[in-house]
């Protein structure tokens, strides 16, 4: 059996390449963009994912952290610790700010937690936890904004002294400083209340969440995951009609290269078409080489298109080390399928081409 | 004899066949009409992001020292300075206004929201109503339009916010920011649902900004900052946030486009060698072959541009019906800048025929006459 579509397709590499670069780079597009808000998706719940809370409290209607405004009195905190199965409680206050160092401001999360308690950073790389007036920064916001342990920054409308460094809490959209709970309640003027609890429990988490919200009215309880799913589903809701126009706008351009890349083939081919019909060549058999050589095309894009998304995402952390892109096996099967639905679209105006094929016109003498 | 000088070789060799130039058309087109789309809604989302500041009616913003932007900056001012503002010269009016990014909960579904609390009949509530009338009361809300529609509520309905439940009494117009729908309550409601009883700004109306300016840091200690300022600033930290990504996207819609016009001139060029050859053979030179290849391409990218442009009106169009929350803002500057970059692609896409037919032998196409 001789390969024939295969043959046809890859005989001008040159021709090839371009068509499968073309479609390559379309899907790309694509890849890029949901990576880099499946990146940002996780970044934002970071501080919730590497938290040793089992469970958030927070106030009634509020199920996140991000831009989100949570009071709950003080004394909630006493009342949930006296429940069975609850370890610990933790409580911190959350505020949002811009930093500014001597090279730039970046907009903020701004936690006050009790230092050597639970809330805080979850690695110190560099100094040490804070004192009055004192914040722990992340590093890779440091280094943007020109800053080091025993620097002067200011937020929140007042100067802090960096008597630390974390890492890992500096997303596309903002970082992280931490300071202590004392300063943050002085300068919120939040005297007797709180914005979240951090709980630690014995046995069912889940359990003693449903038990929190029955004991202790006005507030929502959620486990770990439960609110760090919230946390990416802000990103995901968000992003999804932004993403769903650019993917479609996308996915136009690779239709239309697929179906230019199929066209020249069969163009270049139109004798060797006509003679294989002369030979019997079924209208069956045709639409299937033509199928199969926008399989070929669509299939080696993908793999092409997977490669250049994760160079990519390699490129972009060297340049930009608070971009995350990442490539998820989700957005990878949606591609696929993308791209199998376009290779199909596109291969109908050359397959129209090849069916209206007169065996006897091709063994005319060029002109 | 000059046949290059009087054939359009360039014209002949691209339209000959219609049907690959209609696909090629169709790929240059959409990503022309991607990039178009991508600087579009990025320029909407940067008037978006202003929203508030462009249309508050304020001439200052007095704020807590070091506030820049409402974008990234928690400002907090005590209501205590409204008295001492009041009373400077050149001061027309002065109110409290509470702005908080906070997150809605409205049928399972997370819609981001900037809360503006303002006083009854004062500076900074909403701008312009569609339907009903402005919050005077504790507890009632006016939602953005675009925001109600897409949640089915209407005046007289009612939703849970943060454990307080709000009554709807109107619907304003053109109060969409970045991602954010403006909402607007009484001050009263606001600080209920933020847990501070301070302002995030006030307001102040002034004939003299600059003079009125100075007088009320002078007075209070408070910074003061123009709208337009703001809005700057506000701008300057969406583009940190965003821009890199977005110019990633737009260099990579380049790229394809790009890679359409080669492909379709390489392919031309492929199918057409024989009549390259006799072109080179009766006395064609380099330069003129380069010639009718660029020829070539810059026709295809200039009329996929054109198409592109259609596309991204079609598109806008589409969007705007099923997603009005989005806008699409084009400047001229931008239209020149994707020209310029188009001609570049053109010249770029030239490059691989050019030295396709730069190798090719005259004779070699003779053979088998």
């Amino acid at each position: 059996m001789v390969p024939v579509d295969r043959r046809m397709l890859f005989t001008d590499r040159r021709r090839a390449l371009l068509g499968v670069l073309g479609v390559a780079v379309a899907l790309v597009m694509a890849l890029a963009l949901e990576g880099i808000f499946a990146g940002s998706t996780g970044q934002v719940s970071r501080y919730v994912e590497t938290s040793p809370a089992d469970v958030f409290v927070s106030q009634q209607g509020v199920r996140t952290i991000h831009m989100s405004i949570s009071v709950l009195s003080a004394d909630t905190a006493d009342r949930v610790g006296e429940l069975p199965g609850v370890e610990w409680v933790e409580p911190i206050l959350f505020a949002s700010d811009a930093v500014a160092g001597p090279e730039g401001r970046r907009a903020t999360y701004v936690f006050g937690y009790q230092p050597g308690g639970l809330g805080g950073p979850r690695t110190i790389i560099e100094g040490g936890e804070p004192g009055p007036g004192e914040l722990v920064a992340d590093d890779s916001a440091a280094t943007a904004l020109g800053i080091t342990v025993g620097d002067e920054v200011e937020i929140l409308g007042r100067p802090w002294r960096v008597s630390g460094l974390t890492t890992g809490m500096t997303s596309i959209v903002n970082t992280t400083v931490y300071v202590r709970f004392d300063d943050l309640t002085q300068v919120l003027g939040r005297g007797d209340s709180v914005s979240y609890l951090l709980v630690g429990t014995a046995g069912d988490s889940q359990a003693v969440a449903e038990q929190i919200e029955a004991a202790v009215p006005g507030v929502e309880a959620q486990t770990r995951p439960l609110f760090s799913a919230e946390e990416r589903s802000l990103v995901r809701e968000m992003s999804t009609d932004l993403m769903n126009i650019m993917s479609v706008a996308a996915l136009i351009v690779a239709t239309a290269v697929i179906g230019l890349v199929l066209y020249a083939t069969i163009l270049a081919r139109l004798r060797d078409i006509g003679i294989m019909k002369a030979l019997g060549l079924t209208p069956r058999a045709m639409t299937r080489l033509v199928l199969t050589q926008a399989g070929w095309t669509v299939a080696t894009a993908l793999l092409l298109a997977v490669a250049i998304t994760y160079a990519l995402g390699s490129v972009v952390t060297a340049v930009a080390p608070d971009i995350d892109l990442v490539v998820e096996p989700a957005s990878l099967a949606r591609a696929g399928i993308a791209a199998a639905v376009v290779g199909a679209i596109g291969a109908i105006a050359p397959l129209r081409r090849v069916l209206k094929i007169d065996p006897a016109t091709v063994f005319r003498r060029p002109t | 004899m000059n046949v290059a000088g009087s054939v359009p070789v360039a014209r002949r060799m691209l339209f000959g066949d219609r049907r690959r130039l209609a696909v090629s058309l169709l790929g240059v087109g959409g990503a022309i009409g991607l990039v178009l789309l991508l600087q579009g809604l990025w320029s909407g989302q940067l008037t978006q992001i202003t929203a508030y500041e462009d249309n508050s009616g304020a001439d200052l913003f007095v704020a807590q020292p070091g506030t820049e932007s409402v974008l990234s900056d928690a400002s907090v001012v005590p209501l205590a300075a409204v008295g001492e503002i009041a009373g400077l010269t050149g001061v027309e009016q002065v109110n409290p206004v509470h702005l908080h990014y906070t997150v809605f909960d409205l049928h399972g579904r997370k819609e981001f929201v900037l809360l503006v609390g303002s006083e009854p009949r004062g500076l900074g509530g909403p701008w312009k109503l569609a339907v009903g009338r402005e919050a005077t009361a504790a507890e009632e809300v006016v939602l953005d339009r675009i925001l109600a529609y897409q949640h089915g509520l209407s005046p007289g309905d009612e939703l849970g916010v943060a454990g307080a439940t709000l009554t709807v009494v109107g619907l304003s117009e053109r109060t969409r920011s970045w991602m954010t729908s403006l909402v607007f309550v009484t001050s009263e409601t606001a600080a209920r649902l933020s847990g501070s009883t301070m302002a995030s700004y006030l307001l102040v109306t002034t004939p003299t900004p600059d003079e009125t300016g100075a007088a009320i840091t002078s007075a209070t200690g408070l910074d003061t900052l123009t709208p337009a300022t703001l809005a700057a600033n506000d701008r300057q930290v969406l583009a940190e946030i965003m821009e890199g990504p977005v110019m990633l996207m737009i260099g990579i819609a380049f790229a394809a486009a790009t890679l359409v016009v080669a492909l379709t001139v390489y392919s031309g060029v492929v199918e057409r060698l024989r009549e390259y050859g006799i072109v080179k053979a009766i006395g064609a030179r380099r330069r003129r072959v380069w010639r009718i290849i660029t020829g070539q391409t810059l026709t295809l990218t200039l009329a996929g541009s054109a198409l592109g442009y259609l596309m991204y009106l079609g598109g806008t169009w589409i969007v705007g019906r099923i997603r009005p929350q989005f806008w699409f803002s084009l400047k001229t500057s931008h239209l020149v800048v994707v020209a310029a970059a188009v001609l570049a692609m053109s010249v770029l896409a030239a490059a691989l025929p050019v030295r396709r037919l730069g190798r090719l032998d005259p004779a070699s196409v003779c053979r088998g006459w």
